[in-house]
């Protein structure tokens, strides 16, 4: 309907033909993504997702600490159970940099950098992160976001994988491509809003103060934005103090969780060889 | 468990001595309890500095002219923008508000990293990937998890979308699926 419009205005501007294929453009790519979003089922999703997460392991392996990592997938499990894709197979995991970040992949895959975890104080500001992150799974923003990058016809392709032809693993490759690519580029800051406010509730839902997402952004804004640990999360996010503010907004719905526990023995305790560590 | 973190809060308290500031986002109301409803003492205007002492819940315990509370988020704690990253995080230690000792995480240049470069030139690992998927934890292993810190699940509905600001380049949510 919509498309029939704009075809009907652009050749009434005969001179605007530049206009005119812009606009189709646009218009045959909502229209032909929204097809392919629908078609998408879970099983390609964490497909998806699971070559993105082998892509950023790529770049930076586990943490080598299988006591840290079983904290992290329990927490980090504890809050997915909450959310209403609690059937899938969730997955989590600190990567061994120093980079200060965290990130998720489609279907279930989420990552939070070892230098980000050490600026923590308590569980509740790491269940807080991860549901976050947990967030954009939920709501598929990377997906949605890989889609509006990749060329045409590739989902179309890489959804003919019921055949399992040489085609779709092609198509397939590509996907995991441009969405790792999406990663150093990063969501439209509306993405990271939505995020923000399921992660607060997430946290809140499992039982934990719902200001620990909110004190890790009050950590945030205080850091030097020039340290090169902070380049890419401050480049593909929203300056924390605008999170901080447009959460300010409707936490105070949150307010009668606020003293749930925010767990910082616990945190701190299984961190503490960490810490010494890595001094 | 709430009684280990406030010990543990004292005890951090009492090794930081330093007092902490923050800095009032907008104009903010300084109530004599921490309550929307309690007595309003004073309004502290934009970017007055306080003195920030404790925290109950959604509020910080702090002191102007007078003691008093202001909502946790009405507050930018720290200093200020223009600190470096060391001094950011010593001032979130001294706050006191169950925060552990600074790190002191120093970047290691050139070793491995996620920078956009690192992400762009990343090639798949399989055998992390494989070591990953066998940490997953099973439900049932995770809840008993939580059942041991004492944290019990709530029923809690999403917070609302905040009416559209600004139009930027939000898509309708519809065309893509319209699962919200």
């Amino acid at each position: 309907m919509r498309r029939g419009i704009i075809l009907l205005l652009a050749l009434s501007l005969p001179f605007q033909a530049r206009a005119f294929q812009l606009d189709l453009g646009k218009v045959k790519d909502l229209v032909t993504h929204a097809g392919q979003l629908r078609d998408i089922n879970e099983k390609q999703e964490v497909e998806i997702g699971s070559g993105i997460a082998s892509n950023l392991l790529g770049a930076a392996p586990l943490v080598p600490d299988a006591n840290v990592q079983k904290y992290l997938n329990l927490i980090g499990r504890w809050v997915a159970q909450q959310s209403e894709r609690s059937n899938l197979e969730w997955h989590f995991g600190v990567l061994d940099t120093n980079d200060v970040n965290a990130f998720a992949t489609p279907g279930g895959y989420v990552f939070i950098t070892k230098g980000l975890l050490l600026k923590m104080n308590s569980e509740a500001e790491l269940a807080g992160v991860l549901g976050h992150e947990i967030g954009h799974v939920l709501k598929k923003h990377h997906l949605k976001a890989i889609q509006k990058n990749a060329e045409m016809g590739l989902f179309a392709d890489a959804l003919s994988i019921a055949t399992q032809n040489a085609k779709s693993t092609q198509a397939l490759n590509r996907i995991v491509g441009v969405g790792t690519e999406l990663y150093a580029r990063g969501l439209d800051k509306e993405d990271e809003f939505e995020a923000d406010r399921i992660g607060v509730v997430l946290a809140a839902r499992a039982g934990y103060d719902p200001y620990g997402l909110p004190l890790v952004l009050q950590t945030l804004a205080n850091l030097n934005p020039q340290d090169s640990s902070l380049a890419l999360m401050f480049k593909t996010h929203p300056a924390p103090t605008a999170r901080l503010d447009a959460l300010g907004k409707e936490m105070p719905i949150l307010d009668k969780y606020a003293t749930q526990p925010e767990l910082a023995a616990r945190f701190v305790k299984t961190l503490q060889p960490k810490r010494e560590n890595n001094n | 468990m709430r009684i280990v973190a406030i010990i543990f809060l004292l005890l951090h308290v009492g090794a930081a001595h330093a007092a902490e500031y923050g800095y009032t986002l907008s104009s903010t109301e300084l109530k004599d309890a921490p309550f929307t409803d309690a007595n309003t003492l004073a309004t502290l205007p934009e970017k007055t500095k306080v003195e920030i002492i404790s925290r109950q819940g959604a509020w910080l315990q702090v002191k102007e002219q007078q003691k008093g509370w202001v909502r946790l988020l009405s507050v930018r704690i720290g200093e200020g923008s223009t600190m470096s990253g060391d001094s950011g995080l010593k001032s979130l230690v001294n706050l006191g508000l169950g925060r552990s000792s600074s790190t002191g995480v120093t970047v290691a240049t050139g070793v491995r990293g996620l920078s956009e470069a690192d992400l762009k030139n990343a090639r798949p690992n399989p055998q992390e990937l494989e070591k990953l998927r066998r940490m997953t934890i099973p439900p049932a292993e995770a809840q008993k998890f939580a059942a041991s810190a004492k944290l019990s699940a709530q029923q809690i509905n999403y917070l609302p979308e905040p009416a559209q600001t600004q139009g930027g380049e939000t898509v309708n949510p519809k065309l893509f699926g319209g699962e919200r």
